[in-house]
């Protein structure tokens, strides 16, 4: 079906070598736009951020609170503390935040172009708030 | 429809998923949808194949809601249920995650499977990771308290 018949599209369009038409070079970008891509992006970087974890706790030959001590005895300085803190915070409340909007549409509603730029505003200023939150704690 | 189980609204739901950011990813889908309406598409084994898409996509809705609910219950109880509740959760939310983000991408059959095995190897090893970290060491929801016990 559906599947199939994009499955034929690639296959005769890649065999003909024809070469793919601009798109995100040309077409403006926009607000819901970049917070999609975004949301596909936290997405990414979690995955393989929990991956890397999970690598690490299989590989590595010390235990968790060892290398937390390790990090410790570095004297990394709060400013650098709290860009990393940040750096796993922000991702985790924007695709948490961003995902219930996405759950939101999935019930149908929130799809006047008003409200989603409303419930787009939204997640961003949540995430920011709760990022910070989450960096000073 | 044309005797298909194919259900207008999930085709809805498939347009609005893709069309994020890609004028590509919106010409690819008005082809597919130009193509079905036209009948262009067989039929035979099309009604179980959507039925299971179908169903996919509520299970991902479904285990999107119950990771949600997972935080909370993670903050108030920690202990090894959630440890590995949030173990198997994260690691199959993900799982088909990237799967969708395959599906977008990579095209032709041999780059398929190929990326497919290799998203499987991966979310497997992640979720062996994640229980071994649960098992020999002190947990999912020990190891982020500990971060704010510094």
């Amino acid at each position: 079906e559906l599947f199939l018949w994009m499955n034929k599209f690639w296959a005769k369009n890649s065999s003909l070598n024809r070469p793919m038409s601009p798109h995100i070079t040309i077409y403006k970008w926009s607000i819901p736009m970049m917070m999609s891509i975004t949301h596909r992006g936290t997405g990414i970087g979690l995955s393989g951020a929990i991956s890397a974890f999970a690598m690490a706790a299989l590989i590595l030959p010390g235990n968790y609170t060892h290398y937390l001590d390790l990090i410790h005895s570095l004297s990394v300085g709060p400013f650098l503390i709290g860009l990393a803190k940040f750096g796993i915070a922000f991702p985790v409340s924007y695709h948490t935040y961003n995902g219930i909007r996405h759950l939101y549409w999935d019930i149908g509603k929130g799809f006047k172009i008003p409200e989603v730029y409303r419930t787009g505003y939204t997640v961003i200023g949540l995430s920011v708030i709760t990022s910070i939150a989450l960096t000073l704690m | 429809m044309n005797g298909c189980d194919v259900e207008p609204t999930q085709l809805l739901i498939f347009y609005h998923h893709s069309s994020y950011c890609s004028a590509a990813a919106l010409q690819r889908d008005l082809a597919a949808v130009c193509g079905w309406i036209t009948h262009v598409l067989p039929c035979s084994a099309a009604g179980s194949d959507s039925k299971a898409a179908s169903l996919h996509w509520t299970a991902e809705r479904v285990l999107s809601i119950a990771l949600l609910a997972l935080g909370p219950v993670a903050y108030f109880s920690p202990g090894p249920f959630i440890d590995y509740s949030l173990a198997a959760a994260l690691t199959l939310h993900g799982h088909w995650g990237l799967g969708q983000v395959l599906t977008d991408y990579v095209h032709g059959d041999t780059k398929v499977k190929l990326a497919s095995a290799g998203l499987f190897v991966l979310s497997t090893v992640t979720f062996a990771g994640l229980c071994y970290f649960n098992y020999n060491d002190v947990g999912i929801c020990n190891a982020i308290a500990l971060l704010y016990s510094k």
